[in-house]
């Protein structure tokens, strides 16, 4: 059994990734060390070394409790690394890399309409208001969201929740799109849909992606590349070439591909999950 | 084996009755019938005690007496001018109170270390029951109505700056951390995340301030006061003039329902997304 592991970088041309594209986020020996006054400095990262490409769309994939958080925090330029750095490359002259997240909760506000929700990034960067509305309206129309644009958040099912909060995510153009586990809200047939839907409309957008998440299906129904991470303190384990979803066209053809389950077994072996307290 | 008996139970469709929007409507419907028949027999009784002379109506007062002197009251347009008194400075000081109140609150957000250092003079300004500054607000503001209204201020002020603080504390962390990733300013964050998340918050603030400014504003009336419901339930007490009293407590009673349900109409203007929620 052969499956393509490579150490960080693309090498495998069947993919159909272009080569030598530019690196959007570059993680070199990051390191992740919590210390409060008073107790023993506890060390969740111990290194993430991942370059990602432009265009890419890489997961990362951990046992549970494995700093997953941390990860994202640091991903998404919330929290400074205790050591190693983070190289954002893009179109902000400031920080490099404009960053669009996702999160496993659509953080829609309450308090603000549909369509005043996927505003907000366009209101923050003062767009004005015909102007954004217009661009807003459009994408609503697109994913089949026009009549709830009055509407408030509560109204909507999940699904159309994510959806929102993904065209909210979207429309401020970011260089590179997080997610954290974006579907485990979701029932599975709908998680299954949005997968698909996702996918195709990021790369449609030329978008790069991390997706963070534990459910291995997901991780290799979607990704060009999967980054299993260790238990806490957490490092990459192995970085696996996948790519099913963008040779075959599908996610769903991804899940149902041979190599799929190849795949997820091997993933569930590194992860080294042991039931009943370790007496496997 | 041992003999085992066997049930059997089957719903049928339309078994189980209801419809929870038909079943509310008629109970409020029943409720209210049985409300309106329980305060009714009250008041039989007590008139019919009153009459045969089992309730002393010189300590109780009777239902036609209170009847008898609300109409007096009424048609002289003291009862009038008194709970304008009252309802005026109670509102002006709520008002006043409440939305300064919930402003510094929130204004807090911006400075821990100013909420922190001043934290322990809130929490015991927030315990001391304010109607023991009353003979002090009355020395320095007088016995008339600015008196009154600074008593409800008071009375409201802390609570709504409390409840506005606590508010600023309950944001999720996610919704500020997704406006720093846009490249939100502080400001921005305050403006379309603190102040409308902590909406909510300062209505309740609101909904308690109601009988707050009310307490400190007849406790007020009591102490020294010219007019107002409060100081006619106060002369009459001292009167023994118990129907007079009880006109005053029914007044009172009203007042209170009346801002109660203003302020929760205001409420539901003010927080539309809250509507058919769970």
């Amino acid at each position: 059994m052969n499956l393509p592991i490579s150490s960080g970088r693309l090498t495998d041309p069947t993919i159909g990734m272009p080569q030598f594209r530019q690196s959007v986020i570059t993680l070199d020996g990051v390191k992740k060390t919590f210390s409060s006054p008073g107790a023993e400095p506890i060390e969740v990262i111990e290194d993430i070394t991942l370059d990602i490409k432009q265009e890419e769309f890489v997961s990362i994939v951990g046992p549970s409790g494995c700093g997953k958080s941390t990860m994202f925090n640091i991903i998404a330029s919330l929290l400074e690394p205790s050591d190693g750095s983070i190289t954002l490359q893009g179109s902000d002259p400031n920080c490099g890399a404009r960053i669009g997240y996702m999160l496993q909760r659509d953080l829609l506000f309450p308090w603000r309409t549909i369509i005043d929700n996927v505003c907000l990034g366009l209101e923050i960067q003062g767009v004005r208001k015909a102007r954004r509305y217009e661009m807003a309206r459009d994408q609503l129309a697109r994913y089949g969201l026009a009549d709830f644009a009055d509407q408030y958040p509560h109204t909507l099912s999940g699904g159309m929740r994510q959806r929102v909060a993904l065209i909210r995510t979207l429309i401020t153009d970011p260089d590179l799109i997080l997610l954290d586990e974006p579907f485990s809200a979701l029932d599975y047939q709908t998680r299954l849909v949005l997968e698909e839907e996702i996918v195709s409309i990021l790369k449609e957008h030329h978008k790069t992606v991390v997706l963070i998440t534990h459910d291995i299906g997901e991780a290799i129904a979607m990704s060009d590349r999967v980054a299993v991470m260790t238990q806490r303190p957490t490092s990459v384990k192995k970085i696996y070439d996948v790519g099913l979803s963008r040779e075959l066209g599908s996610c769903l053809k991804a899940r149902s591909d041979a190599r799929y389950q190849r795949f997820f077994d091997s993933i569930w072996d590194d992860l080294d999950i042991q039931i009943d307290g370790g007496a496997a | 084996m041992s003999e085992a008996k066997l049930y059997t139970h089957t719903i049928r469709a339309g078994s189980i009755k209801e419809n929870d929007e038909q079943l509310s409507r008629n109970t409020l419907f029943t409720d209210n019938l049985w409300r309106g028949a329980g305060l009714a027999l009250v008041i039989i009784m007590w008139q019919v005690g009153v009459s045969v002379g089992w309730i002393n109506s010189f300590l109780m007062g009777s239902p036609v007496g209170i009847a008898n002197e609300a109409w007096r009251l009424i048609q002289s347009g003291q009862l009038l001018n008194d709970t304008v008194a009252t309802v005026y400075a109670t509102v002006v000081g709520f008002l006043v109170g409440s939305i300064l109140g919930s402003i510094a609150g929130l204004l807090l957000w911006f400075s821990r270390t100013t909420a922190r250092i001043i934290d322990p003079f809130v929490v015991a300004l927030n315990g001391l029951p304010k109607i023991a500054l009353a003979p002090m607000i009355i020395i320095w503001f007088g016995s008339g109505m600015f008196s009154k209204i600074m008593l409800a201020f008071v009375a409201t002020f802390v609570v709504a700056l409390l409840s506005a603080y606590q508010g600023t504390h309950q944001i999720d962390r996610n919704l500020i951390n997704l406006m720093r990733s846009l490249g939100a300013s502080r400001r921005e964050i305050f403006t379309k995340v603190v102040a409308p998340a902590t909406l909510p918050w300062i209505i309740s603030a609101f909904r308690l301030n109601i009988g707050f400014a009310l307490i400190a504003e007849i406790g007020g009336e009591f102490i020294s006061s010219d007019r107002g419901l409060g100081r006619m339930i106060f002369v009459a007490g001292n009167l023994f003039n118990l129907n007079v009293v009880w006109v005053g407590v029914i007044m009172l009673m009203i007042v209170a329902i009346v801002l109660y349900i203003i302020v929760s109409q205001v409420a539901k203007l003010l927080l539309p997304w809250e509507k058919g929620q769970k």
